[in-house]
């Protein structure tokens, strides 16, 4: 075996990174593009399923109720001040400002969650009474799957953050989360345009 | 706090011996992982995942071989009654999805799993525990399709599972169920390794590895991570979303009377299945590359050519789904289309073929086992590839459509492509996983046994094709004349057989006692023969410094390393995307029980939605501890940290 050279040391490189030089940015990127890959997906097989119809909704079937989304949507976009704020205070490694920033983000996006149970009804069909309301209900169900998940996530940050002593990389977790809820809001607004309010328009 | 700047300087001096000896000793106890049935249920080490992995899938290999002997046993002659038509329609459903979903595409994440961080010169993959859990899901998908089987519950409605055929209406009882809840398994896992794959070919490649230096495996294996990415959500949508809730929840996705659409299967199924056929086929020809270089005893011609080719088949390999749908209501406009895809995608495997060619033609070739199994899949794989063109004519496609001729092709490409390139890197890379080499003699046993097998077995269903036989029927009339060529098939069938028994034979022998192979058994240039074989856990005392694509036969007197990383934690380096640059440090995790424990939760959610609504809640509830328990493990040790702060300030905290 041939002698080794040291060529370079790497005693002094950082140990916690943000953003892309994180691994934990990329796995998250990672699973943001194939959650948003399986609702475009999903997307792709309800306009499909729109060819087979004359009207759509499907005759006799009300259009979707928009009361309930609306309000739920803006309080998705309100919900990205807090996070931001999370992560903006993350990224100063300002533990009270993480502390009090997720907990707004956590109290605001429980409220997202009740309320995505109305936004389920406020589809105005069941989802086994036509292929309409199955595509529907399966969109915004998949869509809950991960708005569920996003919020145990936040949940959990937020515990370990008022309750548990953390290594540094926890800051690090703090933007990744707040990155990771940019997405689940980003892809719910061409979602609730489509259910919501495009059968009144096509 | 203090702060300072966070780029690391060049100190170039040489090692003693004795530091580089501790170093590893240090190294030794903090990355090991106990030899105990708990230490194995923890193990994060991408070896240890690759291996079992490996084992798994080739196990898979071989349970769908024997499914596919047993077929062609009652094959062997007109109106046999070995085996009845429900039999042999779980054994040919249980065949395809055995070897699609639980042999090809696990076994090509696994060597990737395995040999991707040896070639990048990284300590582990990105994601270890992810890893881990990804391995426990794929065990989950293979004992749910094997005890389903065994219990008279194997799925029956083709590999495929075409609705309505699959829907609640044709199919009651829960072998589909079975059969879309595999699928789950298999694509979590894929997801897992794909993403692992793409964050460990960014981010943990050895200095001064930039983009042009990356080995064409790892391209491979990067290309196709990126396919599985946008490839597995289609059918894991279809699966689980579509058909599953159909037939779970009375969805109306694929019933036409509620305006379902039966043909939006095809379509979800085939945007993922056409993909899958290169998801299996680019890896296998990625092993290719380093196998020829080597045995050539040069650089490959033309290695911008190929890496370009793979993300060239990537691309268009999601255009041609609708050949499979050729006998669809199709508009005309869009059969054109994808014919011409389908014929277009011929290009940039041909020009691997002429790549290796050349190289071959103008190296100095050592004919090794490993280079006759090449050889063999330049034969065979050409083949399946001819008959690939002919069958992107949608007047010929609607002639044969249904029949062996489709069977014969598409065991062409898959064996010649896929097999027999897996092959020469078993032969190649056995040195490395286990320290020893793999028998010659019996290799070339195998080789020739296979080689002749594989063509006895499939050539004949072309003409069988051809005079009409359709595939999945349990038997035909003697009056057909199939039957010679059938018996044919039957015997070849046979030959395959005793070709892989052989090479178990060998890999059992040699494992134990062939001959002791050391670093660098056949004098390969890549990154992983730089370390033992077998590599220890942490795989490298140091991060290797990559001055050329070839590191190992670069011919400088002393290897560049790079030093300073902690050996009292299980510190990585990581490097900057494009160019290879040292960045940062990254902490791996330690070995944990989560992973299995979660994947486990999964398969009482999955598995038990089957049969109720409940299951799912469960499955939420247990999976919930299991991902606290998760974060809780990660966020235990608090270490003094180098804080990158984004305002590239560097901040030390306590």
């Amino acid at each position: 075996m041939k002698p080794l050279r040291a060529d370079g040391d790497a005693s002094r490189l950082p140990t916690v990174t943000f953003g892309p030089r994180s691994l934990m940015w990329w796995g998250t990127l990672g699973f943001m593009t194939i959650e948003g890959w399986t609702l475009a997906i999903l997307v792709a097989g309800y306009l499909y399923l729109r060819q087979n119809y004359d009207a759509w909704p499907p005759l006799r079937t009300p259009y979707p109720s928009l009361l309930v989304p609306t309000i739920n949507v803006a309080l998705m976009l309100i919900s990205i001040i807090p996070a931001k704020l999370a992560a903006d205070a993350g990224r100063r490694l300002d533990e009270r400002g993480v502390r009090r920033w997720l907990a707004v983000t956590v109290a605001i996006t429980v409220a997202i969650v009740v309320l995505r149970w109305w936004d389920l009804w406020a589809l105005n069909t069941r989802w086994d009474t036509n292929a309409y309301g199955s595509a529907a209900w399966t969109i915004v169900g998949f869509h809950t799957s991960l708005l569920v998940l996003d919020a145990m996530d936040t949940i959990g940050l937020t515990l370990f953050f008022w309750f548990k002593r953390l290594p540094a990389k926890a800051f690090s977790d703090v933007a990744n989360n707040s990155f990771y809820w940019y997405s689940t809001v980003g892809v719910w607004i061409p979602i609730y345009l489509l259910l919501y309010v495009g059968p009144r328009i096509f | 706090m203090t702060e300072s700047h966070d780029r690391a300087l060049p100190v170039p001096q040489i090692m003693p011996a004795d530091d580089v000896e501790r170093t590893a000793a240090e190294l030794d106890q903090t990355w090991a992982e106990p030899g105990t049935l708990w230490g194995w249920l923890t193990a994060v080490d991408h070896k240890s995942i690759g291996k079992r992995y490996i084992i798994t899938a080739f196990l898979m290999f071989v349970a769908g071989g024997i499914e596919a002997a047993l077929m062609r046993l009652q094959l062997a002659r007109p109106e046999n009654t070995l085996i009845g038509p429900d039999r042999y329609n779980q054994l040919f459903t249980t065949h395809g999805t055995t070897m699609m979903f639980l042999f090809a595409v696990p076994m090509m994440n696994a060597m990737g799993i395995y040999f991707v961080p040896l070639m990048v010169g990284a300590r582990n993959v990105a994601f270890p525990r992810l890893n881990s859990f990804g391995y426990w899901s794929y065990f989950v998908g293979v004992a749910l399709l094997y005890v389903s089987l065994f219990v008279n519950t194997g799925p029956d409605a083709g590999w495929f599972a075409y609705v309505p055929l699959a829907g609640p209406a044709y199919s009651p009882g829960h072998r589909v169920d079975v059969w879309a809840q595999v699928v789950t398994f298999t694509e979590i896992a894929a997801l897992c390794a794909a993403v692992n794959i793409i964050v460990t070919a960014f981010k943990m490649r050895a200095p001064g590895m930039s983009l042009d230096r990356i080995p064409i495996f790892v391209w491979a294996q990067l290309v196709v991570a990126f396919m599985i990415v946008f490839a597995m959500p289609a059918v894991a949508t279809g699966s689980t979303l579509m058909l599953a809730t159909d037939r779970a929840v009375n969805m109306h996705w694929f019933n036409p009377p509620e305006g379902g659409d039966a043909l939006l299967w095809q379509h979800v199924f085939w945007f993922f299945g056409h993909p899958e056929v290169y998801i299996i086929f680019l890896p296998a020809i990625g092993m290719v590359t380093p196998i020829v270089e080597t045995f050539t005893r040069r650089r490959v011609f033309g290695y911008t050519a190929l890496v370009m080719a793979n993300i060239t088949t990537a691309f268009f390999a999601f255009g041609l789904w609708v050949h499979h749908m050729f006998t669809t209501p199709i508009p005309e406009l869009g059969q054109s289309l994808f014919t011409a895809a389908s014929m277009v995608i011929a290009i940039p495997t041909g020009l691997q073929i002429f790549c290796w060619i050349a190289t071959v033609a103008t190296g100095r070739v050592r004919i090794t086992v490993p280079m006759l199994f090449l050889f063999g899949f330049i034969f065979t794989f050409v083949n399946g590839g001819l008959t690939g063109v002919m069958l992107a004519s949608v007047a010929f496609d609607k002639q044969v459509h249904d029949t062996f001729f489709v069977v014969a092709h598409l065991h062409y490409v898959l064996l010649g492509g896929g097999v027999m390139p897996l092959f020469a890197a078993f032969y190649f890379w056995f040195p490395k996983i286990t320290g020893r080499r793999l028998g010659d003699r019996l290799g070339k046993w195998h080789f020739w046994l296979f080689v002749i097998g594989v063509n006895v077995t499939f050539f004949p269903m072309h003409i069988l094709g051809l005079e009409g036989m359709p595939r999945r029927v349990y038997t035909y009339l003697a009056p057909t004349g199939w039957g010679s060529l059938n018996l044919l098939a039957t015997l070849g069938a046979f030959v395959i057989a005793a070709s892989v028994l052989v090479f178990v034979v060998n890999a059992a022998r040699s494992w134990r006692s062939g001959e002791l192979a050391g670093d660098n058994p056949w004098d390969a240039s890549g990154l992983e023969w730089a370390t033992s074989s077998p590599p220890p856990v942490y795989n490298f005392v140091y991060p290797i410094v990559v001055r050329s694509g070839h590191p190992l036969w670069e011919t400088t007197v002393e290897r560049p390393v790079v030093t300073g990383l902690a050996t009292h934690r299980r510190e990585m380096l990581l490097t900057t995307t494009f160019d290879g640059r040292p960045d940062s440090r990254h902490v791996d995790p330690e070995p944990s029980i989560w992973p299995l424990y979660l994947a486990l939760c999964m398969g009482v959610l999955f598995i038990g939605s089957i049969f109720s609504p409940y299951f799912v809640l469960g499955g939420i509830g247990l999976s919930t501890i299991g991902m606290l328990g998760w974060a809780r493990q990660s966020t235990e040790h608090v270490d003094r940290e180098l804080v990158a702060l984004p305002d590239c300030r560097l901040v030390e905290t306590l």
